[in-house]
């Protein structure tokens, strides 16, 4: 087997790590100088119910049909926030009460929303719905065929983006989106720094260990320890040695997002490292609730909403670079079952958020929940296919044509998140 | 499928006992030699029930520390301070005795609740590092992965794990699967985690129904979700046998597990309730009664108490695709990550020959093992978090004691035992293993074991090893020998290398803290190897 890319690159980042370690440290704190993009895809695990977290709430149909704990209010004291500017004129589109950070992005204009947006493919399985979108494809056979996802292709079609930390899953795994990109680093976490533990010698020792070995536990392991000693050498260390903590400017509250709080406080790290990252995933799961969803889905929404506000806090220096877009597998039945829950359906709702966002108001188009505009008869139905918002925010970042990235997608065209 | 002659063809006895157990113990390889393959998986495959007694009295010995403060009264919190190194004391209660824990919360500390789940975890690591029938571990590892539940967030999950390990998963591992399956689905863990316990008459919840499907029988391929309600166009369906499911088959199975729930305290009515014992239970008036249809065969309305059930579970437990799917996920379990089509084949057709004997699981797990595809597949599977610790321990002899500290680093590393929150269980594949920070903690993981970080026990490396050895360099070669099985020259010079040693240092004065804080490096670095991380 010949020696892989990553092989190279990541021998020739750790040759220059080691020069030029102490000036990273600096460099962390001096403004960012690369224009490229950023865009950081936060995928919603279990399947999010789009209809609770943005509402048509004054739509009879919805009304009718749903139960009124599974509804955000249009009046009343758990009255949602009223959202400007949304897809039917005649309906009150509301924001579920919890999501006050995404509420306040949105007025601002920095948050678009792109509701009834999901799969063409009718599946109602998580793992296949899942798969599909983190390899870009809508159908079961490219499914079979394509190993790789969206953003590895992505990646591939754009050279300029192939720095040995450009792509990063803040998780414990590199996320399905990244499948096969050979330089995805996974890294959930820094606060203890990312040196082995052992120290000096444990790294010599791993470094000799892993050298030369061509399966791929050892690739792993060399990739491993060239992004740990890259990424290592830029976190802040007091004089003994310790990891200085991390403080995110504007004070941001990741503690009030929980468990979502830490991958995307991870990320903000890594992003002002100035490292090169230039495409990052993180998950917030829990969303498969099919009992007792009112409290449930009330924890949901505040940890994303906090968790997204927090990061945007913490990041405004990119504000200009950045495209953050939120997605989930599905959305959910729009009758609820007697658990007090909802079951598996099909669209849901993306919303896109970017300092060059033209926000405060819904894109695509809505296609109502008449019994007859629905999938099925069961289901709110796709209008907006989940590659067609992918498409504008790769292009709005000058990446090639979109049949390259979601191969058999034939674009729609821009919906205008980014203005005409 | 070639079945090997295990009588001649020479597997490696290294390599068995690392992929159909937690690796060798010393001893363990002459005892393997003496048996041979095919004797030694007899033996494996029929183990006595309940623990081996060398692991029965690792477990009664193993204490794990709770602690927590007194409730508060103003809260009508009844608890008092507790600070104590406990037994694993809920291993072997029923489920009536734990369920006070959840039937009367204020009560008990949080703590309490979370302590079977504890308890189990302890248990999973003592029985991997001790167990005499490791090939039953594995398989109850795969079970649990296959059948999984998240008991790290549904305390009720937490508290019904002893009885979900010790008499729905345990005693089912080899046996059949259609039993299996009926003991998984009357569980309250199941019914808990995927919440059919809540499903009534009216608007089923589908949950259950649907993962019954897609991830315990038939499997995602025989999904057919362009299909939807439009059964008749589903292949052989007009004949009595679909080729696949499509969704109304998930939504007719959900009517058809209407009232199968959790005694815990409900009222059915306004007279009844349900007792709080967190044992099983069939309510009738949960129960969607009326007539349905699910795998294009017809349920007449008013069948007797669970029937409904039972039969959808006779029809997904005898379809050809879950015998293709099941067999498929054992053969990525024991043999590739990628599995060999033929020998999926072949297992298939043990699996359906046998669809209504005892031990049909054992039968399948036989061919697989007796096969040319598995012999030739050393080195082939990464070993998990658990797998890691299990191994080093029971090749350096470390009498490993579960700390929360080893716990939470299983998890850091990928494998958060019991606590996977996604109904598929734990991936069985490489990459999910291999990312960045997954690799920093596994090559922890040994040196913490070695230098005792998180309590898991002193571990003195000169009283496993053999006189003969006197230098660094021979110290070297003994552990990357003992831990991967090869006495590879390449591992023995990078840790020597590493280290600034020559292979001709003298090991100095033994049993000093120095001398066996050095060896234990050294054997933490032989398991950092890359040989050492797959099986």
């Amino acid at each position: 087997m010949p020696l892989s890319r990553r092989t190279l690159l990541k021998s020739a980042a750790a040759g220059a790590i080691v020069a030029s370690a102490p000036g990273l440290t600096v460099r962390s704190f001096a403004a960012p100088t690369r224009e490229r993009p950023l865009l950081v895809v936060v995928h919603l695990r279990g399947g999010a119910d789009g209809l609770n977290l943005v509402s048509p709430a004054t739509d009879p149909d919805f009304i009718a049909t749903r139960t009124s704990e599974l509804r955000v209010a249009a009046d009343g004291s758990e009255a949602g926030y009223a959202l400007a500017n949304g897809p039917d004129g005649t309906i009150d589109f509301r924001l579920h009460p919890a999501a006050g950070g995404l509420a306040e992005l949105y007025k601002s204009g920095a948050l678009a929303i792109i509701h009834a947006a999901g799969l063409t493919d009718g599946t109602r399985s998580h793992f296949v719905a899942t798969d599909m979108i983190e390899r870009g494809v809508a159908d079961g056979a490219s499914l079979s065929r394509l190993r790789d996802g969206w953003l590895t292709r992505y990646l591939r079609a754009d050279p300029a983006s192939t720095g040995p930390i450009a792509a990063v899953s803040a998780a414990g795994a590199v996320s399905g989106e990244l499948a096969e990109w050979p330089d995805a680093l996974a890294v959930a976490d820094l606060s203890g720094g990312l040196a082995p533990a052992g120290g000096p010698q444990a790294r010599e020792v791993l470094t000799r260990l892993y050298a030369t070995g061509k399966d791929p536990v050892s690739e792993a392991g060399r990739s491993a320890l060239s992004a740990m000693a890259t990424i290592d050498a830029a976190v802040p260390r007091d004089p003994k040695g310790a990891v200085i903590p991390y403080h995110p400017d504007a004070a941001a509250p990741y503690d009030s997002a929980a468990e979502f709080g830490r991958p995307l406080r991870t990320l903000a790290q890594l992003i002002k490292m100035e490292l090169g990252v230039d495409i990052a995933t993180v998950d917030i799961g829990g969303w498969d609730m099919h009992e007792y969803q009112p409290g449930r889905f009330k924890t949901g929404v505040t940890h994303l909403s906090n968790g997204i506000a927090a990061f945007w806090n913490d990041t405004a220096r990119y504000h200009d670079r950045m495209v953050l877009v939120t997605i989930s597998e599905f959305g959910r039945r729009l009758r609820s079952n007697r658990s007090l829950g909802t079951d598996h359906g099909r669209a849901g709702v993306m919303m896109v958020l970017g300092g060059r966002v033209k926000g405060g108001r819904f894109f695509g188009r809505w296609p109502g929940l008449a019994n007859a505009q629905l999938d099925e008869g069961v289901d709110l139905a796709v209008a907006t296919d989940y590659r067609q918002i992918l498409t504008e925010i790769l292009r709005h970042r000058g990446a090639a044509p979109a049949d390259r990235i979601f191969p058999g997608y034939v674009d729609k065209g821009p919906l205008g998140i980014f203005g005409a | 499928m070639a079945e090997i002659d295990a009588g001649t063809v020479s597997v490696s006895p290294f390599f068995v006992l690392s992929r159909l157990g937690y690796g060798p113990k010393e001893g363990d390889v002459i005892a393997f030699e003496r048996l041979g393959l095919a004797d030694w998986l007899d033996q494996q495959l029929k183990p006595p029930q309940g623990d081996d007694a060398e692991t029965a009295a690792a477990l009664s010995r193993a204490r794990l520390r709770i602690n927590y403060p007194a409730g508060d009264a103003s809260k009508n919190q009844g608890w008092v301070a507790t600070d104590e190194m406990r037994p694993l004391a809920t291993l072997d209660e029923p489920i009536d005795t734990l369920w006070p824990l959840i039937a009367e919360r204020d009560k008990y500390a949080p703590q309490e609740r979370r302590r079977p789940l504890l308890d189990m975890i302890s248990a999973t690591i003592i029985r991997a590092v001790h167990s005499r029938y490791q090939l039953r571990e594995i398989l109850c590892r795969f079970w649990h992965d296959h059948f999984n539940v998240d008991a790290w967030s549904a305390e009720p999950v937490a508290v019904a794990l002893p009885t979900y390990d010790r008499d729905v998963i345990r005693p089912n591992c080899f046996g059949n699967f259609r039993h299996m399956l009926e003991a998984v689905a009357t569980s309250t863990a199941m019914l808990y985690y995927l919440s059919n316990r809540s499903s009534r008459a009216g608007a089923a919840n589908e949950n259950y129904g649907r993962e019954l499907f897609e991830l315990h029988t038939l499997g995602r391929d025989a999904y057919l979700n362009d299909k939807y309600d439009r059964w008749r166009e589903v292949p052989g369906a007009l004949k009595g046998h679909p080729v696949g499911y499509i969704d109304e088959d998930v939504y007719e199975s959900a009517r058809a597990f209407t009232g199968w729930t959790v005694a815990d305290g409900t009222p059915i009515d306004g007279g009844r309730k349900l007792p709080a014992t967190g044992r099983f239970a069939y309510v009738e008036s949960w129960h969607d009664g009326y007539q349905k249809r699910v795998l294009a065969t017809d349920f007449n309305e008013f069948q007797p108490a669970m029937a409904d059930g039972r039969r959808v579970l006779d029809l997904v437990a005898a379809h050809p695709a879950t015998a293709r799917f099941i067999c498929r996920k054992l053969v990525q379990r024991l043999v590739a990550d990628d599995p060999p089509p033929r020998l999926v084949a072949a297992a298939v057709s043990v699996w359906s020959q046998n669809l209504h004997a005892p031990d049909q699981i054992a039968k399948v797990v036989r061919a697989i093992v007796l096969s040319s595809e598995f012999a030739q597949s050393d080195g082939a599977k990464i070993r998990r978090p658990l797998a890691l610790v299990a191994a080093f321990a029971r090749a350096t002899a470390l009498d490993i004691t579960p700390t929360e500290p080893l716990i939470n680093n299983l998890a850091a590393a990928g494998e958060r035992l019991y606590g996977y929150p996604d109904p598929t269980g734990l991936p069985d594949e490489r990459d999910h293993f291999i990312g960045t920070g997954a690799m920093r903690v596994r090559w922890q993981l040994a040196f913490a074991l070695t230098q005792n970080q998180w309590g898991t026990g002193l571990w003195i490396p000169d009283a496993v090893m053999p006189a003969s050895v006197e230098t660094l360099g021979d110290a070297a070669a003994f552990w990357v020998a003992t831990l991967t099985g090869q006495p590879s020259p390449g591992p023995v010079a990078a840790i020597l290398g590493g280290i600034g040693a020559a292979p001709d240092d003298r090991l100095g004065p033994r049993f000093t803290p120095d001398a066996e804080k050095r060896l234990g490096l050294v054997a933490a670095y032989a398991a950092m190897s890359p040989a050492f991380q797959s099986c």
